[in-house]
């Protein structure tokens, strides 16, 4: 009986040690997104937060030091949180000047508690943005550009 | 023979079990689709450092993205804003207590269709030894110092030297100026 309580509890701390510390090496390409406007709502709906569309408020999230995604072609975001030497991911140059860009990265993903987050090495590519969703959208939010006739 | 086996899943299970972290909360509601008043306990962390072993001693001076680990479940929470409506995000705030255990009260964006988990406003933070707790709205006062050539009317993100460079060159929708002009003189 000891035995079987013994067993039954190592194996129940089995996946949580594993889980908190192990990274995998990924290649994932995908928009580089601004993450609250896509994960709240707060701006409409998740495919008028990202792209030209929402390049504008991208950059403002971006310099304002609110996490960075990388969203990737099957809908999955991961946080990021390094670009190679620069782990300035609040609000630092690098991931400002790839704002709405979809970029090819290689990194280091760790997941932890439902979240993925990216340690990215090396962008590999950067495609500029290739999600001209702004006929489509307008501009998101719509005072991102400021009316010119005011 | 069954009763301990089923006392030890039982136990076993109430870590797993949602939790709810609204009890005591005064967080103000932003009307977010999937937002759910969260006040808790947890220890401030370098997410860099906690991943991959690279821990400056200042927790990357506000610039570096920061973590919250619950005390109640261990669970790691993703503070992604301040309590400010404009465009600003958490770790300016969290910043000055990397490493201490605070407590937090804010929103939880809950919506995991999306991949929203344990994402967080941060609205307000009681630190040991404070009195009272202080509002997560310093950002724009840390931009403002940060930035004094940037001084002027307007709200800080409409003056952002970095962003402003990047609009010049390539334009609100990021795809030249050209294309810029010809939506403009179609929308406005």
């Amino acid at each position: 009986m000891r035995r079987i309580i013994l067993a039954f509890l190592a194996a129940l701390a089995l996946p949580t040690a594993a889980a908190a510390a192990e990274g995998t090496r990924v290649q994932v390409k995908g928009e580089i997104i601004d993450t609250w406007c896509y994960f709240s709502g707060v701006m409409g709906s998740p495919d008028a937060v990202v792209g030209s569309a929402h390049h504008t408020c991208a950059l403002w999230c971006s310099a304002g030091g609110i996490p960075v995604g990388l969203l990737a072609e099957d809908g999955t975001v991961y946080m990021v949180l390094k670009v190679g030497d620069d782990a300035q991911a609040a609000g630092g140059d690098t991931l400002l000047k790839l704002a709405a860009h979809t970029v090819e990265a290689d990194g280091m993903l760790y997941e932890r508690d439902g979240l993925n987050y990216i340690v990215v090495s090396d962008v590999v590519s950067d495609l500029d943005i290739t999600n001209k969703n702004h006929d489509d959208f307008g501009n998101v939010p719509a005072f991102s550009i400021p009316n010119p006739n005011k | 023979m069954m009763k301990p086996i089923l006392a030890i899943l039982t136990l076993a299970a109430a870590p797993l079990a949602a939790q709810d972290f609204s009890e005591g909360s005064e967080a103000r509601s932003w009307n977010l689709y999937a937002e759910v008043p969260a006040k808790f306990e947890a220890k401030v962390v370098d997410l860099v450092c906690e991943f991959s072993g690279d821990c400056p001693t200042d927790c990357g001076a506000g610039k570096r993205q920061l973590g919250l680990v619950r005390t109640a479940d261990d669970v790691l929470v993703l503070p992604m804003k301040n309590s400010q409506p404009a465009f600003t995000g958490a770790a300016v705030e969290l910043q000055p207590f990397c490493g201490q255990t605070i407590t937090v009260d804010g929103l939880m964006i809950d919506d995991p269709e999306l991949g929203a988990n344990n994402v967080y406003l941060v609205q307000s933070i009681l630190a040991p030894g404070m009195e009272k707790k202080i509002k997560a709205n310093q950002w724009t006062k840390a931009w403002a110092k940060e930035h004094p050539e940037a001084k002027g009317k307007g709200p800080w993100f409409r003056r952002d030297p970095a962003v402003k460079e990047i609009i010049a060159t390539e334009g609100y929708l990021g795809l030249g100026l050209d294309v810029d002009e010809t939506f403009i003189a179609e929308n406005f």
